[in-house]
């Protein structure tokens, strides 16, 4: 089996380390808006004259690269364990039940937009 | 510039969204093998699904990157405007917009590996969950970006 039977643990990683990258800020680089500067890690501007710290492209980096350390992982396991697991029903539709589980929890923690939060 | 890459960026969505809406309807809800003249909706839906599959991963790459080349004139310029008009639920649906778009995002290899030829078929129902996933993700981007834009749009 090619590298492409990890394809799904790489999606299942992903939105799991999108959402805590995102709720932890892990964000493995900041970029400023307005100064059009990429800083490492998580970098507040000393002034607002820099504009707003943008961390949803680090957040990304973040994600992508834990993804793809636990794809790696995944990918050196014997290619039958990926038959009989994340490729097997019903652990296969995990690929489509943990986004679908992020997308609500970004619901629930971006509720302060929307309604009132004590 | 940024006005030019925000109507690309709404074309490609246009594109993705015409593929995905094929794809989607054809899985969900197969057009029947009738011999005789369709109809025009059940002819939309009597597409061959699986060809659409690496023309929509393109799209999907094309129109987040873009999206993300312009987020930094939507962060300077639109999302302050909102905040002054104390449109939260408008900033809400947008943040709301970008993690569904990196979501998106990583499930891309998922879909593609689901719809790889030749189709397995014990990965149907996946395969259809994901792309209605997808489609999801997608329409839902697209209506919101093409509210917010109507709220204010770029440009001076």
């Amino acid at each position: 089996m090619s590298v492409a039977r990890v394809f799904p643990v790489f999606s299942i990683a992903f939105a799991v380390l999108y959402v805590l990258a995102m709720d932890n800020n892990w964000a493995l680089f900041t970029y400023l808006a307005r100064a059009g500067e990429f800083h490492p890690l998580v970098y507040t501007p000393p002034t607002p004259r820099a504009g707003p710290a943008m961390y949803w492209y680090g957040w990304l980096a973040t994600s992508a690269l834990g993804a793809v350390a636990i794809s790696a992982i995944a990918y050196a396991l014997p290619p039958y364990w990926a038959k009989r697991t994340w490729l097997a029903a019903p652990w296969s539709h995990l690929s489509w039940v943990v986004p679908v589980a992020v997308m609500f929890v970004f619901v629930y923690l971006l509720r302060g937009w929307f309604i009132r939060v004590a | 510039m940024t006005t030019t890459l925000l109507i690309f960026h709404g074309l490609c969505a246009v594109f993705m969204l015409g593929a995905l809406t094929h794809q989607t309807l054809s899985v969900w809800w197969p057009a029947p093998a009738a011999a005789g003249p369709r109809s025009m909706f059940a002819s939309f839906r009597a597409v061959r699904a699986a060809a659409y599959a690496n023309t929509i991963v393109v799209l999907y790459v094309m129109t987040a990157t873009l999206g993300s080349i312009i987020y930094p004139a939507y962060r300077i310029g639109i999302r302050v405007f909102l905040e002054d008009l104390r449109l939260g639920s408008a900033n809400g649906v947008f943040e709301l917009k970008e993690h569904f778009v990196a979501v998106g995002l990583g499930l891309l290899p998922a879909y593609w590996y689901y719809w790889r030829q030749p189709l397995a078929p014990e990965h149907a129902l996946t395969r259809k969950a994901v792309t209605g996933l997808l489609a999801a993700i997608v329409w839902y981007n697209f209506i919101v970006g093409h509210v917010l834009n109507s709220i204010r749009g770029f440009g001076p």
